[in-house]
């Protein structure tokens, strides 16, 4: 399992067992999730409910949809682990021990039955992995990129400027909204949300322009300086390769992301900001992190040279990133004025289910709309995670998630198919013209 | 039998309808140094390729170290140390986290690299130069950094492509020396260059390669008793009549296998003996002329060097 395609030796063959156990309860999981869901939404059973999550408390068809939830995450979760053990990453057992741990927690707070499978798998792929333990390393290739990153001033320089200029703009924004603000709390709370939006947005801009060009030219660049081939004929494997190079340019971008927090936090002192939004904000950013950084990813190593990888990456990022929330935005509005209107859904509340999940999926296709959704649902509803819709049509109730989850599952399912895809691509013993 | 690290038997490689590698037999002995000489396009780097499981032949099979290239891949990765002809520059990095970085790749423990690297660093004489930046060193610096390199798995056997090519000659002989100093340490050493000094300064064993196809192999002594068979011996008279008396007079003298009359040189004719006698042999042949009465001005014994034997194989074919 080296850049190319060589043979595995009996230590990456036992790896190569455990992760295949690991693919084999992502995708048990994936599938109880999206048949869960898709009993949630269209067939409420509570019988089928109760016995998946027989503790939740809530309707039935909600209790299926956190179900879906939940094992979505889990496969995604068991996904990141299989990449994680093939890359013979280091915090790849923690992974697995946190899933089996969050799921038993699960299961015994909530009575979380389909967690089982999620456990059993990685329990099952936990003890086959417990013999290789000394196989887990450092990953070579994120450790030389972030010595690279890190060595000298530079990096202390490029994190001193980047706060210097959030602080700037957080002051320039203060001084022009406190002007037409009023006084009391509520404009105290009003200057503390905006703050904090303007915050969020700069950091999600600037992951928008970095991530992708982090990591577009990471694995091309080995070719350009002739280094790709003295890697191939190491021992190094494609999963490692590309794990670390993701690694290395991610773990700066989240050394911003995390040194602007305290800037976040300012929000506090104004109010109109809870701790659910700054953690959901900062799920909302990270994930967005990796996904973008996951097809630069994908296209440096689909191309010989950084400039054509580099400019597919955008284009793919400007697609994600500004043409499906646009077209998103134009569907969402057809679908909202298709509800809006009485005499379109009247005595059909199928259709208003159907509409109403596409207008839920819409608004999660972006970050900047399933976090403003978010935020108003976690206002209207006080609910951060799961409530029940009202329908019109029928004074009924559907089970509704918050768009941050949705955004989530999407969006990590992409960066590991994009991940997977960077693998099978380096894998792929290229000859030359 | 002989104990071949290296083996090829037919080894084809074509990119479309250009064939780089034309049905290659290589056999390189264990310890051997072996030279792989060609010209530009000769197909050496393509064999180095397929030899370090960067490239897959179209046909044929080539074993390192008695391991199939194909088949046992990863194990042929443990059992070379890769030199290609480009230092492929990591600019950004000292030279210990070089060597730590590439031993890190080939899997040696975190424990026991740092005294590996000092090691690798004092054999390639670097070890002033531990902590420097990697592109501030000079190419021939950077070449012994790179053979360092090749060292940190304790591999059999170094594929090295044009070792020595851009090197000053100090830098060069340098190399040469390290390559020697290996050598000695029980490591293969199977290089491409063009220099041919170096080949026969150090080589062992050499291949002669020239479009896609080998067209000399063995070692040294072999090689030189192939392409010269019988030594030449330039014999410098006085005049013109002299040569036909050594025509008649070195008929009869045994292992005398020809007399070839060369173009004056000085005003002054030119005779070359071609003999397949020892030096006792030699001796006899000079008395046996100076005994005919024959008006010898000098009698010198031609060794051919090796790039008169590389003149004489090729046939300056470019792909």
């Amino acid at each position: 399992m080296t850049l190319s395609d060589a043979s595995l030796d009996p230590r990456d063959q036992r790896l190569e067992r455990q992760g295949r156990i690991l693919a084999w309860g992502a995708a048990a999981c994936a599938l109880i999730g999206l048949a869960a869901l898709l009993l949630g939404l269209f067939l409420p059973l509570p019988a089928l409910a109760g016995m998946l999550l027989f503790r939740s408390g809530g309707a039935p068809d909600s209790g299926l949809v956190a179900v879906a939830a939940l094992c979505l995450f889990n496969g995604v979760g068991l996904v990141a682990a299989r990449v994680g053990v093939a890359a013979r990453e280091l915090w790849s057992p923690f992974l697995l021990a946190l899933i089996a741990a969050g799921n038993l927690i699960l299961l015994i707070a909530l009575g979380f039955t389909a967690g089982l499978v999620a456990l059993v798998f990685a329990a099952w792929a936990g003890a086959g992995l417990w013999g290789e333990r000394a196989s887990f390393r450092r990953n070579p290739v994120a450790l030389r990129e972030l010595r690279g990153r890190m060595r000298g001033g530079r990096a202390f320089l490029v994190i001193t400027v980047y706060i210097g200029l959030m602080s700037a703009f957080t002051l320039l924004l203060y001084a022009i909204y406190s002007t037409t603000a009023g006084y009391g709390s509520a404009a105290a709370g009003e200057t503390g949300r905006v703050l904090f939006i303007g915050i969020a947005g700069i950091e999600l801009l600037l992951i928008i322009f970095i991530a992708p060009a982090s990591t577009a030219g990471a694995i091309s660049i080995e070719r350009e300086h002739l280094t790709y081939d003295l890697l191939r004929a190491t021992l190094l494997s494609a999963p490692a390769f590309v794990v670390g190079k993701l690694e290395g340019a991610l773990v700066f971008l989240f050394v911003l992301l995390l040194a602007a927090l305290p800037l976040q936090s300012l929000a506090f002192l104004f109010g109109g900001v809870g701790e659910t939004e700054v953690v959901i904000v900062f799920v909302l950013l990270a994930v967005t992190a990796l996904a973008l950084g996951a097809t630069g990813i994908y296209f440096s190593a689909a191309h010989d040279r950084s400039l054509t990888a580099t400019v597919r990456a955008y284009g793919l990022v400007a697609v994600l990133m500004f043409a499906v929330p646009l077209l998103g935005s134009l569907a969402l509005e057809i679908v909202n004025q298709l509800l809006i209107n009485p005499g379109a859904v009247t005595n059909q509340p199928a259709l208003e289910t159907v509409l109403v999940y596409a207008g839920l999926l819409l608004t999660s296709l972006s970050p900047v709309t399933a976090a403003l959704n978010s935020q108003q649902v976690l206002v209207e509803r006080q609910s951060a995670l799961f409530w029940n819709g009202t329908l019109a049509s029928s004074g009924g109730t559907i089970p509704m998630l918050s768009p941050w989850i949705v955004y989530t599952i999407i969006y990590l399912a992409l960066a590991a198919l994009l991940i997977m895809a960077a693998i099978r691509r380096t894998r792929q013993n290229r000859e030359p013209a | 039998m002989t104990d071949l690290i290296i083996q090829t038997q037919d080894l084809v490689k074509r990119f479309g309808k250009f064939t780089a590698v034309n049905g290659i037999s290589l056999a390189v002995p264990r310890g051997a140094i072996y030279g792989f000489v060609g010209p530009n396009g000769a197909g050496k780097t393509t064999t180095m390729r397929i030899l370090t499981t960067l490239t897959r032949q179209t046909s044929g099979e080539a074993w390192v170290n008695g391991l199939s290239t194909l088949q046992d891949a990863r194990e042929v990765r443990r059992a070379i140390g890769y030199m290609p002809d480009e230092f492929g520059v990591y600019d950004d990095m000292r030279v210990w986290e070089y060597l730590d970085f590439f031993a890190a790749c080939y899997d040696i423990p975190e424990g026991e690299r740092r005294k590996l690297i000092e090691d690798l660093l004092e054999l390639v004489d670097l070890a002033h130069r531990r902590d420097d930046m990697v592109d501030k060193l000079s190419k021939g610096l950077k070449q012994r950094l790179s053979l360092a390199r090749t060292l940190c798995h304790d591999p059999a056997v170094l594929i090295l492509d044009e070792p020595a090519s851009g090197l000053d000659p100090r830098a060069r002989v340098e190399i040469r020396e390290l390559l020697v100093e290996l050598a000695k340490m029980g490591k293969t050493i199977f290089f491409s260059t063009h220099i041919l000094a170096d080949v026969s300064e150090i080589c062992t064993h050499i291949g002669i390669l020239e479009a896609g196809e080998v067209i000399a192999q063995g070692s040294m002594e072999e090689m030189r008793a192939k392409l010269q068979p019988h030594r030449e011996i330039t014999v410098t008279l006085k005049d013109q009549d002299a040569v036909e008396a050594i025509k008649s007079t070195v008929s009869n003298i045994p292992h005398v296998v020809g007399v070839t009359e060369l173009e004056p040189k000085g005003g002054r004719a030119r005779v070359r003996i071609d003999f397949t006698g020892d030096d006792e042999g030699v001796s006899q042949l000079n008395q046996a002329l100076y005994g005919a009465g024959i008006a010898i001005l000098g009698f010198s014994e031609e060794t051919r060097d090796l790039e008169a034997m590389f003149m004489r194989v090729t046939k300056g074919i470019v792909t």
